[in-house]
C-alpha cells in the first residue's frame, strides 16, 4: 500500500520561495485535497511529486523509504501519475493509441495493435467509459478525455494519481460521474490528490483536504468536519465577507438588448430574449448548451439568423482568456488597449494612462505594465481581458465563465465588479456552469439546453435544483 | 526572478545577437582584407548588393511578424521585372521612352502588389496554409515570366536614362572616388533605408502595426478583439508586394536586362534567412526591421568574405548554413524565457 510524503520540502526558483518547509502525507486509499489561491504553492508541489522538477531542500518519500525522481518517467515508474488541467492527449490518435503513448506494446519490433486495443478496452470499462478504444481522441468530449487520461493512468498501473482542477470545465452531471469513478479509485487502495478551485468539490469528494498559502502549509481538515466558507477563509488568511455582494435593482426600464430568432445553424434554435439597463442576466446550462455559440452570435462572431438589436456596443468576454480573451505574449498595457486603438497612429503615452487607470479602478495586480500579460495571475489576467473589453465603452457587456481558473480572492473582486457595473447602467450578461454564482449575482436567469431556452427564473425562483431541472430537460420548463 | 548579473548579459546578448554577430564579422571582415574591405568603395558596393535582397527582407519581416512566410518573393519578383521590362520597351519603341519609364515603374510596382494581394487572398479566402499558398506561386510567377520571355534575356531598349537609377545618387564629395566619376550613394541604397525607416514606424507607430503583431501572436484573440485579421493578413503581403516591386525595378535598371530565369532566384529564402538572422520569431509575433537590416548586411558580409576566401564555391552553403544556425541558437533564449 503507497504512502507518499512530503517531508520538509521547499522549493526555490532562485531567491522566491515557491514552498517552504511542507511536510505532507498522503495514504493509500485516500482522496487527498489540496486547496490554496493562484500562487500558494499548488502547482509547484504536484511538479516536485510528479518528479517534473526536484526539491530545493527535503525530500520525498514512498512507504518510508526516500524517494529521488529523476524525471517524469521515474514518477511513472514509481506508479506515480499526473493528470494536468490541460490534458496532455493526442488528438489525431485514436484512444487505444493515446493509452499506449510512449509504452506501446511490440511484437517482433512491430506494433501489438491487438494487444493495445485488448488493454485500452479493459480500461475503458474500468472507467465506466461508453466509446470505444478505436475512437479518435479529437472527436471526445473533454469530460470523455479526463476518461481516457485517467484509463491512461491506470494501465500504466498507477498507484498515486494527481488531478489539477479536473472538473474545471465539467458539467454538474460529468463532474458527479467522474467524483464517483474517483472514489472507486479509492476504494481499491490508490491515492488520490486532489487539486481544485472549486472548495464545494472538494468538500464533497474528498476525505482530508490540506490547505497551503504563500507557499507554506496552513492546515490539514477532515473533509467531513469543514465547509467550503471555511476552507476559503483559510486559503485567504482572512475573515471573507459574504461573497457576493447585495443585488442592487436599477431603476432604468428601458432594453438596452433585443435579441429574436436568434440562430446559430446545429447550436443555437430561435433564442429570444431582452436584458434591461443594468440588469444582470445570466445564462445557465450545461457545457455543450449552445450558451457560448448563442454569445459570440450575439457579439458579432459568428454567423447568425434573426435578429440583434442592441442601444451600443456588445463587447463579449471569452471563457477560453488563454485562447481568444488574451494575447499572451502581448504586454498588459498592449492588452488593455487592443480592442480600442486610435485611428491610425498609436499613442503610446495614452496607452500607458489608460492602462494605468484601469490597473488602478480594477485593483489589478501587475509588477510590470510593460511586463508579458502571461506572467500574472489568471484572476488578474481576468481582470486584464474585462478592462480591455470596458475601455471600448460598451452598453452590454457579455462575461463568458468570467470567474474560470480564479481564485477565491479574486473571484469576489469580480463579482463586485460585475454588480458595480450593473449599478452604473452597464447591462451584464453572465454565462456560468457555477451554479452558486448565477444564484449569487444575477436579477434573472435564462437557462439553454440542447441550443433552445428551457425556462426563465427571476429573484427567488433561482435555485440550484431549478437550474438542474431545466437544464436537464426534466419535466416541462418554467416561465419562459 | 532576477539573479545576480550572469544572466543578465546572456540576455543582453540575446536580445542584441544580430548586432553583436555584425560587428564581430565586420570587424573579422577587415582584418581579412586590410586595405580593401574598409574601403568606401568596397563597403558601398556590398550594401549596393544587397539591396534587392534587402527590400524583400524589409517586407517579409512583416509578413512573418504577421504569421505568414512568402515563398513566392523572388519568382514575383522575376515577374514583375519581366512585365515593366516589357512595357518600358514598348513604348521605347514608339519613341515615347520618358513615358514609357513612368509605365515601367508603374507596371513593375502595381504586379507586385497584385500579387502580394493574390497570395493574401488565397490564404485567408481560400483558407490556404501560407507555406503552400506561396510554394504554388513560387512555380506559377517564375513559369509566367519565363513563358512571356521563352526564358530568354530581355535587353533594354533605353541605353541611358532606364538604367540612371540605379547608378547615379547623391556624390559624397570628400570621399576617394573610383577612375573619374565621384563617389555616390546610390537611389536604390537610399530608398532602402527610407523604406526601411518607414516600415519600422509602421510596425512600431501605428494600430496596423499593433495589429500585425497581435494576429501573428494569437490570430484568434486578435480575431475576437474586433480585428479584421484576413484584412491585415492580406495587407502584410501586398505591403511586401510593393517592396517586390521597388526591389524588381532596382534591379532591372541595375542591369538594364531582365532574365526570367535567374532574376530573384532563392531571394526568398535569402531573406527569410536574414529575417530569422535578425531575431524575428518565424511562428509570428516578434520581429524588428532593423534587425532585419542588420540581417540583410550580416549575410552580405558573409558571403563577400567567402568569395574572397578561397573557398571553393561548391563549400560555401555549408559555411552559410552553419552561420545562419549558430545566429538562431544564439537568439533562443528570448523565446524560451
Amino acid at each position: 500500500m503507497p504512502t507518499l510524503e512530503t517531508v520538509q520540502l521547499t522549493r526555490r526558483y532562485g531567491e522566491f520561495t515557491a514552498l517552504r518547509d511542507i511536510s505532507l502525507r498522503f495514504t493509500a486509499g485516500e482522496i487527498h485535497g489540496i486547496a490554496g489561491e493562484n500562487g500558494a504553492g499548488k502547482s509547484t508541489l504536484m511538479k516536485v511529486l510528479s518528479g517534473v522538477l526536484p526539491p530545493s531542500e527535503g525530500q520525498l518519500s514512498l512507504d518510508g523509504a526516500a524517494l529521488r525522481l529523476s524525471g517524469v518517467r521515474d514518477a511513472l515508474a514509481h506508479g506515480i501519475v499526473m493528470i494536468h488541467q490541460e490534458l496532455n492527449l493526442v488528438d489525431d490518435l485514436t484512444v487505444a493509441e493515446n493509452i499506449a503513448l510512449g509504452f506501446e506494446p511490440l511484437q517482433n519490433g512491430f506494433l501489438n495493435r491487438r494487444q493495445m486495443a485488448e488493454e485500452a478496452e479493459a480500461r475503458l470499462r474500468q472507467v465506466g467509459a461508453k466509446f470505444s478504444a478505436a475512437t479518435p481522441v479529437g472527436s471526445l468530449s473533454i469530460a470523455e478525455k479526463q476518461l481516457v487520461e485517467i484509463a491512461k493512468a491506470l494501465s500504466r498501473d498507477a498507484q498515486v494519481l494527481i488531478m489539477d482542477e479536473p472538473t474545471a470545465v465539467l458539467s454538474q452531471t460529468e463532474t458527479d460521474a467522474l467524483h464517483g469513478l474517483v472514489r472507486e479509485l479509492a476504494a481499491s487502495g490508490k491515492t488520490v490528490l486532489y487539486i481544485s478551485h472549486k472548495l464545494g468539490d472538494l468538500v464533497q469528494t474528498c476525505d482530508r483536504i490540506s490547505v497551503l498559502r504563500d507557499g507554506e502549509f496552513v492546515k490539514t481538515v477532515l473533509a467531513s468536519e469543514t465547509n467550503p466558507a471555511q476552507i476559503a477563509e483559510m486559503m485567504v488568511g482572512r475573515p471573507l465577507e459574504d461573497i457576493y455582494p447585495p443585488k442592487q435593482f436599477s431603476t432604468e426600464t428601458g432594453a438596452a438588448l433585443e435579441v429574436s430568432a436568434l440562430g446559430v445553424p446545429g447550436r443555437v434554435h430561435d433564442v429570444s430574449f431582452s436584458a434591461r439597463k443594468g440588469e444582470v442576466l445570466g445564462f445557465g446550462g450545461l457545457i455543450g448548451a449552445g450558451r457560448t455559440e448563442m454569445a459570440e452570435a450575439i457579439a458579432g462572431l459568428r454567423r447568425r439568423t434573426g435578429t440583434v438589436r442592441a442601444t451600443g456596443k456588445v463587447a463579449y468576454v471569452s471563457e477560453d482568456r488563454k485562447g481568444r480573451g488574451l494575447v499572451l505574449d502581448m504586454t498588459v498595457t498592449e492588452n488593455i488597449t487592443l480592442a480600442s486603438l486610435a485611428k491610425f497612429w498609436l499613442n503610446q503615452r495614452q496607452e500607458a494612462g489608460t492602462a494605468a487607470e484601469w490597473v488602478e479602478k480594477m485593483g489589478i495586480r501587475a509588477g510590470n505594465l510593460n511586463g508579458a500579460v502571461r506572467a500574472l495571475s489568471g484572476g488578474n489576467q481576468q481582470k486584464v481581458a474585462i478592462a480591455k473589453w470596458l475601455e471600448t465603452k460598451p452598453d452590454v457587456l457579455i462575461l463568458d465563465e468570467p470567474t474560470r481558473g480564479v481564485d477565491v480572492g479574486a473571484k469576489r473582486e469580480i463579482y463586485r465588479l460585475i454588480a458595480d457595473l450593473a449599478a452604473q447602467g452597464l447591462t451584464c450578461i453572465v454565462i456560468s456552469s457555477e451554479m452558486p454564482e448565477l444564484i449569487g449575482l444575477c436579477h434573472r436567469v435564462l437557462i439553454l439546453r440542447e441550443g433552445v431556452v428551457t425556462g426563465e427564473l427571476s429573484g427567488a425562483e433561482i435555485t440550484e435544483s431549478e437550474m438542474m431541472r431545466l437544464g436537464l430537460g426534466i419535466g416541462t420548463g418554467g416561465k419562459g | 526572478m532576477k539573479t545576480g548579473t550572469k544572466p543578465d548579459l546572456r540576455a543582453l546578448i540575446a536580445g542584441n545577437g544580430v548586432l553583436i554577430a555584425f560587428v564581430l564579422m565586420f570587424i573579422v571582415s577587415a582584418a581579412m582584407q586590410p586595405g580593401v574591405f574598409l574601403r568606401p568603395e568596397n563597403l558601398r558596393n556590398l550594401v549596393n548588393q544587397n539591396v534587392p535582397v534587402g527590400f524583400l527582407a524589409i517586407g517579409m519581416t512583416l509578413v512573418i511578424i504577421a504569421g505568414g512566410i512568402d515563398l513566392a518573393a523572388g519568382s514575383l519578383l522575376a515577374l514583375a521585372a519581366v512585365l515593366s521590362m516589357l512595357a518600358l520597351n514598348h513604348f521605347v519603341g514608339l519613341q515615347q521612352e520618358s513615358l514609357g519609364i513612368l509605365i515601367a515603374v508603374g507596371t513593375g510596382l502595381a504586379v507586385g502588389v497584385l500579387g502580394g494581394l493574390l497570395n493574401g487572398f488565397i490564404i485567408t479566402k481560400g483558407k490556404v496554409t501560407p507555406f503552400i499558398a506561396t510554394l504554388c506561386g513560387l512555380l506559377a510567377y517564375r513559369s509566367t515570366a519565363n513563358g512571356l520571355t521563352k526564358a530568354s534575356e530581355l535587353r533594354s531598349l533605353s541605353p541611358d536614362v532606364w538604367p540612371s537609377f540605379a547608378k547615379s545618387g547623391v556624390p559624397i564629395p570628400f570621399l576617394p572616388a573610383a577612375g573619374n566619376q565621384p563617389f555616390t550613394i546610390t537611389w536604390p541604397m537610399i530608398l532602402f533605408f527610407v523604406v526601411a525607416g518607414a516600415f519600422s514606424v509602421l510596425l512600431g507607430r501605428t494600430k496596423f502595426g499593433r495589429h500585425c503583431i497581435a494576429v501573428g501572436s494569437n490570430e484568434v484573440a486578435a480575431r475576437y478583439s474586433g480585428i479584421n485579421t484576413a484584412q491585415v493578413r492580406i495587407a502584410t503581403y501586398a505591403l511586401l508586394g510593393l517592396c517586390i516591386g521597388i526591389a524588381a525595378v532596382s534591379q532591372s535598371s541595375r542591369f538594364n536586362s531582365v532574365s526570367s530565369a535567374q532574376m530573384g532566384q532563392y531571394y526568398e529564402l535569402d531573406a527569410i534567412a536574414a529575417v530569422v538572422i535578425g531575431g524575428a520569431r518565424l511562428s509570428g509575433g516578434y520581429g524588428k526591421i532593423w534587425s532585419t537590416v542588420l540581417g540583410v548586411l550580416l549575410l552580405g558580409i558573409i558571403t563577400n568574405m567567402l568569395q574572397t576566401s578561397g573557398i571553393s564555391d561548391y563549400w560555401q552553403g555549408v559555411v552559410k548554413g552553419v552561420i545562419i544556425l549558430l545566429a538562431v541558437l544564439v537568439q533562443r533564449d528570448k523565446d524560451t524565457a
